[in-house]
């Protein structure tokens, strides 16, 4: 069986990847929130890793909201870029400059 | 063995999510999220929350993604645009993310910790589906409520964003087409006769 | 497998139970009305959140109650918190009706969501599990965003909730990321067991480093490895108790050294892991303050949304990220003070540095309000940096009296906006004197509150706070806060002069419902009110937090 040490350096590259994909992909809108699910799949990892060494099931719960509140917040997410798409028909951040300052 | 197994399915995991940031097609850039989502369900597996994993599958390869993809499609994007920048972003994120990186592996790397042989048949004694249903309904009841509130804000957003109004939609009502009467459709009018000048 | 006993005491969460009722009623109720009875929902969501208040005044805890399984906490603060939380939603609403209704997007949904909104910042000001803040955060998140994009026809509205999402989406991120590491550290998500465990680790830590440094000094001395066995046993447990027993038991020096040597490293490993959680979980609640550096997305957002809903977020919302914090770190983290005082103290220099310098250069009144709001962070995260009950109390009070005043400030805004104009701009404050003096006094009262001006209540809560940081010893960090409250007053009294003595451009009639105008007046009086007489409010938030 792997250490715990693996399954957090696992997880590790996941929420960094994650991050330098929110950096790398500024202008596409679909990709920074495919970018949030994977940071939010490393989370998940963490916490039934630790479910796991520490043999307490808290942290299984934790993921099972995790998940739920996930896809609540991808749906609501995926809504208002539709409704940015109707108003402007682009997801390219870089055409969103009405604010600025 | 399960050394092995958790090493190829973390190998396709990173793969796939270093290919889901860097693809030029979103839509293949969903297709290997949800090969990411697999190679984790599996990594779960060997964690024994085998729950969790079948949720995951469901929920995210299930509804998620095809979420992803229907709106995808339904957006007609232009990919090329979307593009541009990314080379020139590439040193900046590759080096972000590998600073933040280096600094976790030097914190968490050297956390060893082997499972105790009690805590392994402690959480293996149940089945893990049932052990997550016995707390879910008891102590968790609280937590339960709330994310029933949270999905039910979801509904709601998801139906006031993107409903349009109904001024719109073009639809036939046969009741009227039937009933229609002459007087409806045409109008005579009584003109004086003109003459050319 | 048996089921643990269970302590629900459900009575506890009778506010929020019934405010979820309601919430899910009017839902129904406004899908049937016929379009002319829908000023009914309006009713009913002001009626709901009058009697939300009501049983939460009835039901006043006196001392810290665990409901719900331990998940739920009712304490005076908590309840303090949320009879504000309601009055503040309330004023909002009142603020909001006319101003929906001009732009097209009075809608039963609208109503509903801040319902939910409000249910969230309760669950969040009651948490007492890291599981509960962040379902309460993200119930309150999820529906700020979509009032936000609510507003179809508005392009800036929607890239706002855009902005909002995404970033908040990250910071969520981060925070679950830091809770994931607590939870691995400590192995439990309740707040009173995770801060248990962390005194524990904090305590074995400042052994461990005493230790260490005695090792390096006494090299080969055998009795001082044994009188440091004797030393620490007195206040032993976890780690240090096991020390101590192996050096009891040891009487030969590198024998005892290399026994206790695997637990000190054991230590100072999971001291630095709650470390690394620790600055996760503050840049995620930095990010919902809007604490600079995690402060882009307020300027955008406080422009971009309709002004309603720039009212809505900029103030109750405020009330509840300051609860999160007093939850995660006073109630969970206590133990980690000395390492989180320091972050506080960076992120909140920052904060006041940035919001007020950028604040001058705006044209843009919400935006300049969103910078102001920047710098109202900073001061209120120094009372909770100080770390003592006092502290505390002058950082609620703050927070309260910020959210009266950026009430009044966008309430002022809204007023002077009409159908197909957003009195957005400074120069639309030109000459208000002129058109209305009586609301020019009224924006004069809390823009003087806002710039800390005695004797309005905004003085007292920049006074309350600096004496708390200077009791706690930080006179220098007490000078540069009054150094940037002092350049921060410019922006503020720059409106004054506009309103004061310019001329006015636009001379149309201000007008405005009479609940519009009473709630406002209201509003402004209270300020003033309060600021003659501060002890009031002060004596209520020290009491919630058990000083007399």
């Amino acid at each position: 069986m792997p250490g715990l040490n693996e399954f957090l350096i696992l997880s590790a590259v996941l929420f960094c990847l994650s991050i330098a994909g929110i950096f790398l992909n500024r202008k596409n809108l679909l990709i920074i929130l495919m970018c949030i699910e994977l940071m939010l799949l490393s989370v998940n990892t963490n916490f039934i890793a630790f479910s796991y060494f520490n043999a307490d099931i808290a942290g299984q719960v934790f993921v099972f909201f995790i998940l739920t509140v996930a896809a609540a917040e991808t749906a609501i997410g995926l809504a208002i870029l539709v409704v940015l798409f109707r108003g402007k028909n682009t997801i390219n951040v870089e055409d969103f400059d009405t604010l600025k300052g | 063995m399960i050394k092995i197994t958790f090493y190829l399915f973390a190998l396709i995991l990173i793969f796939a999510a270093s290919r889901v940031i860097t693809v030029k097609n979103p839509v293949h850039a969903a297709l290997f999220l949800v090969l990411a989502f697999f190679s984790s369900a599996a990594i779960w597996l060997l964690l024994q929350a085998e729950f969790l994993a079948i949720a995951l599958i469901l929920v995210y390869v299930g509804a998620v993604m095809v979420l992803f993809l229907f709106v995808l499609m339904m957006l007609d994007i232009n990919v090329n645009s979307l593009r541009e920048g990314f080379v020139r972003h590439f040193p900046i994120a590759a080096f972000v993310g590998a600073v933040i990186l280096l600094e976790i592996i030097l914190v968490i790397g050297a956390w060893h910790k082997l499972p105790t042989p009690e805590a392994a048949t402690a959480l293996a004694a149940v089945p893990n589906t049932q052990a997550l249903g016995m707390v879910l309904y008891t102590e968790y009841v609280y937590p339960f409520e709330i994310a029933a509130a949270i999905l039910l804000v979801a509904m709601i957003a998801a139906i006031a964003l993107t409903m349009r109004p109904h001024t719109r939609a073009k639809y036939q009502k046969p009741e009227e087409q039937v009933s229609v009467r002459r007087e409806d459709r045409i109008k005579i009018v009584k003109m004086p006769s003109e003459t050319k000048d | 497998m048996e089921i643990a006993t269970l302590n629900l005491n459900m009575l506890g969460l009778l506010p929020e139970i019934v405010l979820l009722t309601m919430a899910c009623l009017i839902l129904v109720i406004d899908a049937y009305l016929p379009k002319h009875q829908r000023y009914l929902t309006y009713q009913l969501t002001q009626g709901t959140l009058i009697g939300t208040a009501l049983l939460i005044f009835a039901s006043f805890p006196e001392q810290r109650v665990l409901a719900m399984n331990d998940m739920f906490i009712s304490d005076p603060m908590g309840a303090v918190l949320k009879l504000f939380i309601v009055l503040m939603v309330f004023f909002a609403f009142i603020y909001s009706r006319e101003y929906l209704r001009d732009r097209n997007i009075l809608k039963g949904e609208y109503f509903v969501l801040g319902l939910f909104a409000v249910l969230g910042m309760m669950i969040m000001v009651s948490a007492h599990s890291l599981l509960t803040v962040y379902l309460g955060l993200e119930l309150l998140s999820l529906s700020l965003y979509t009032m936000i994009a609510m507003h179809h026809k508005s392009q800036t509205a929607s890239e706002a909730a855009m902005k909002y999402f995404v970033l908040g989406a990250i910071a969520s991120g981060m925070l679950l990321y830091g809770m994931s590491m607590l939870y691995g550290v400590t192995g439990t998500l309740d707040l009173t067991r995770l801060a248990q465990t962390i005194n524990q680790i904090a305590n074995d830590h400042t052994v461990s480093v005493a230790i260490l440094e005695k090792i390096s000094e006494i090299k080969n001395d055998n009795i001082a490895v044994i009188a440091i066995g004797q030393q620490i046993t007195e206040n032993a447990g976890g780690a240090t108790a096991a020390i101590a027993q192996i050096l009891s038991e040891n009487t030969d020096n590198t024998a005892a050294i290399a026994a206790i040597k695997p637990i000190i490293d054991q230590t100072m490993q999971s001291y630095t892991i709650l470390l690394f959680g620790l600055v996760f979980v503050i840049i995620g609640v930095a990010f919902k303050l809007g604490a600079v550096p995690f402060h882009v997305w307020i300027p955008d957002v406080y422009q971009g949304a309709p002004t309603a809903v720039t009212l809505f977020i900029a103030s109750a919302p405020k009330i509840a990220a300051f609860a999160m914090l007093m939850r995660l770190l006073v109630d969970g983290l206590q133990g980690l003070q000395v390492d989180w005082q320091n972050i506080l103290i960076l992120l909140s220099i920052l904060s006041m540095a940035t919001g007020n310098i950028i604040a001058i250069a705006q044209t843009n009144i919400k935006r300049m309000l969103a910078y102001s709001t920047i710098a109202h962070v900073g001061y209120l995260m120094l009372g909770v940096l100080t770390g003592t009950q006092e502290g505390y109390a002058a950082s609620m009070f703050y927070v309260v009296v910020y959210a009266l005043m950026t009430l009044g400030a966008f309430g002022m805004i809204i007023l002077l906006s009409r159908a197909g104009f957003e009195a957005d701009q400074l120069d639309d404050f030109k000459g208000l004197n002129e058109r209305n003096s009586w609301y020019a006094a009224l924006m004069l009262i809390v823009m003087l509150s806002m710039a800390g001006m005695p004797p309005m209540i905004g003085f007292w809560a920049k006074w309350s706070v600096l004496a708390q940081v200077i009791d706690a010893g930080f006179i220098w960090l007490a000078i540069v806060a009054v150094m940037f409250a002092i350049i921060g007053a410019f922006y503020y009294l720059r409106i004054i002069k506009l309103m004061y003595f310019e001329k006015a451009e636009d001379k149309t009639p201000i007008e405005a419902n009479i609940d519009m105008r009473i709630a406002l007046s209201a509003n402004a009086l209270i300020i003033l009110l309060l600021g003659i007489m501060p002890q009031t409010l002060m004596v209520v938030c020290l009491g919630a937090l058990g000083v007399s």
